[in-house]
């Protein structure tokens, strides 16, 4: 080619000719908002089947137990992705919940050190927050480096080494019973409602939702939208540090390797239940779909007896293909 | 008398505005070569080993695997994307090559075959990631996230224990000179060229900045807004790929935990290298300052003996800082 102008006829043939019928959209969306839940009752189906195991009493309380651990950290994680940004710190935050409670209830009361724990992780999400809003830094680098710095903190400080075993009162909130049902899953339960009735009921959650939607719009209409961006990180990080204090009590003991896998988890659970990255689209009915989706996938793979890096890739696929649907829904909606 | 001075003053003014606009123009390069210099002038009084040329060369060779990872990187981020993938890419291009090679009794007859064959995994791999991205119009940085932990699995069921059998002679690539030149800093420099040339001479080069810029305005300027991401993608995954393979000639053993923490490494050193992460701004000259800052970094740290752990603080610290320091101004 020899001139870099083109003709308007050959720029109008460059840009997309791709007009969606309405039909599509409603479909994309439809799927965007569905996948979850459905695939949900298909995999209970399907476990039914192929590995009745996965219905004893057991495993079922297994499966509840990290449900609400996930569910309460991908709350968080949906509270951010809603205003725009994401928290990849959240495993660390986790991890670190269970270290300060562990290593320091000796002379200390349990009360101080869980104080101390969500005072720490309360400010993790003030400074990921701080950077987001105030220096605009990409979310995702920001949160990352904080994991980063986190984790070399934590290991700095325990040397790697697992130690320490939980006190009863992390024990009693995990493994513990309330009537039938396991105290974790009351725990999410509750959180849950308190999460929802805000983001529903208040105008704290219609601004959340408006920030995201649209950002400069909000800061027009007077809603205050860097203090929503911190706001949701603190709360993120703190939601981090709960699901990770129950979390220990659950396992029993501080593990180098605790919660590493919560970062991708619960992205993936958010976005799969309907939650876009361009925020303000997505509620927690929709996450704690996705978040049911992959722990019975995650527990699936085990009560089959498959090779352990099937979660790997079972999660990857979960996140590529709920990523892809929510782009594209996004996409077609914006449009 | 006076009429000199003023002019000397003038002249003296006009130079030093000259020098101001440069500084001005290309800050975060000037930083980040400035940065190298004081950590190496510290690193000097701190540990006498730091300024042994064999120390420096060491320094260098340590630096073109992620060096190689963060210049495909660079290239990705221009765009305004990210590539989470390329350290399972370079993975899983070492396990595959040392599969083969073991199945094959280190037959040194399938050195070049597998070289391309490499090479060719990584660039699917990168295209398969673009495709999925412009098609999709998904987040980039998320989505190669899980594509990065797919191959993870992939990895895993390849191998979980180091694979033996890769023949001597690809081995010897790492370490052979042609003259006085080893061969992994001559690939590095080709690489570096090239990604130079691609991104300021070309025209799919000067459309990944276009949509780094802006994606819409670029597509209504008419460029080619897809095809321009995609090769991104792919020149990325190439890059990893060659990365996997001198990984695999340095380590001699198909290592399965290969390349790991290389994926945010390389977004880092591309960050400190003054590339905007919102895409558009900043060259490949950065990116190689960042390398070298990091790899700077890594030395002294070793050379001082610095818990491992430490490090990672140290890591995360400064990336925190850098980013909060570096602005970004984004008039959306």
């Amino acid at each position: 080619m020899n001139s870099d102008i083109l003709k308007p006829s050959a720029v109008a043939a460059r840009i997309s000719t791709f007009r969606p019928s309405q039909r599509l959209i409603h479909g994309v969306d439809l799927a965007g908002k569905w996948s979850a839940p459905i695939a949900d009752v298909i995999i209970l189906i399907l476990a039914a089947i192929i590995a009745p195991v996965f219905y004893n009493p057991t495993n079922l309380k297994t499966v509840a137990i990290q449900f609400a651990v996930l569910g309460i950290v991908a709350a968080g994680q949906t509270l951010v992705l809603l205003v725009r940004s994401i928290d990849l710190s959240v495993s660390a935050v986790l991890a670190l919940g269970a270290v300060i409670v562990v290593q320091t209830t000796g002379g200390n009361s349990i009360g101080l050190a869980i104080v101390e724990a969500f005072a720490i992780a309360a400010f993790i999400g003030l400074a990921n927050g701080f950077l987001v809003s105030k220096r605009l830094v990409p979310p995702f680098i920001a949160s990352y480096g904080m994991l980063v710095f986190v984790q070399g903190a934590r290991l700095a400080y325990t040397k790697g080494q697992a130690s320490g075993t939980v006190p009863e009162l992390l024990r009693a909130i995990s493994i513990g019973q309330v009537g039938f049902l396991p105290a974790a899953l009351v725990i999410w339960l509750i959180v849950n409602a308190a999460l929802i009735v805000v983001l529903r009921y208040t105008s704290l959650g219609r601004w959340i939702y408006a920030v995201g939607g649209n950002p400069s719009g909000a800061r027009y209409a007077g809603v205050k939208v860097d203090a929503m961006v911190i706001g949701a990180h603190i709360a993120c990080s703190m939601l981090a540090m709960f699901g990770g204090l129950v979390l220990s009590g659950y396992i029993g003991y501080v593990d180098l390797k605790l919660g590493t896998d919560y970062n991708l988890n619960s992205i993936a659970a958010s976005i799969v239940g309907g939650t876009t990255f361009t925020g303000g689209r997505g509620n927690l009915f929709g996450t704690a779909a996705g978040v049911a989706l992959l722990v019975l996938l995650l527990n699936l793979v085990v009560v089959l007896g498959l090779p352990i890096h099937w979660q790997f890739a079972m999660q990857g696929l979960v996140l590529v293909f709920a990523t892809a649907l929510q782009g594209f829904r996004q996409f077609l909606l914006s449009r | 008398m006076s009429m000199q001075t003023e002019r000397a003053t003038a002249v003296s003014a006009m130079r030093w505005k000259k020098i101001t606009t440069f500084v001005r123009n290309n800050a975060s390069i000037v930083l980040i070569f400035g940065m190298i210099l004081v950590l190496g002038i510290a690193a000097t009084i701190v540990t006498e080993k730091f300024q042994n040329p064999s120390n420096l060369i060491n320094i260098f060779r340590q630096s073109i695997v992620i060096g190689l990872i963060a210049i495909g990187q660079s290239a990705v981020i221009l765009t305004g994307g990210a590539d989470m993938s390329v350290a399972m890419v370079a993975r899983i291009v070492a396990l595959i090559v040392a599969t083969i090679f073991a199945a094959n009794n280190s037959s040194s007859a399938l050195i070049v075959p597998l070289l391309l064959l490499g090479i060719a995994i990584g660039a699917v791999l990168g295209g398969f990631n673009g495709l999925l991205i412009t098609r999709t119009h998904a987040n980039p940085f998320i989505i190669t996230f899980g594509v990065a932990n797919i191959l993870r699995g992939v990895n895993l069921a390849i191998a979980t224990t180091p694979i033996r059998g890769i023949p001597p002679e690809f081995l010897k690539i790492y370490d052979s000179k042609i003259g006085i030149v080893p061969v992994n800093v001559l690939v590095m420099i080709l690489v570096w060229v090239l990604a130079w040339l691609l991104t300021t001479r070309s025209r799919p080069g000067r459309a990944i900045f276009a949509v780094g810029g802006s994606e819409r305005v670029a597509r209504l300027s008419g460029i080619r807004v897809n095809r321009a991401m995609v090769l991104a993608y792919i020149f990325s995954g190439m890059c990893a790929a060659l990365a996997g393979l001198f990984l695999l000639s340095r380590s001699g053993v198909g290592d399965p935990s290969a390349a790991e923490g290389m994926d945010f490494q390389s977004m880092v050193a591309v960050a400190l290298g003054g590339i905007s992460l919102y895409g558009g701004k900043g060259s490949m000259i950065g990116t190689l300052g960042g390398v070298l800052l990091l790899a700077i970094l890594s030395n002294v740290f070793n050379l001082t003996q610095v818990n491992i752990y430490y490090q990672q603080l140290f890591l995360g610290m400064i990336v925190l800082i850098a980013v909060a320091v570096y602005k970004t101004p984004r008039s959306a």
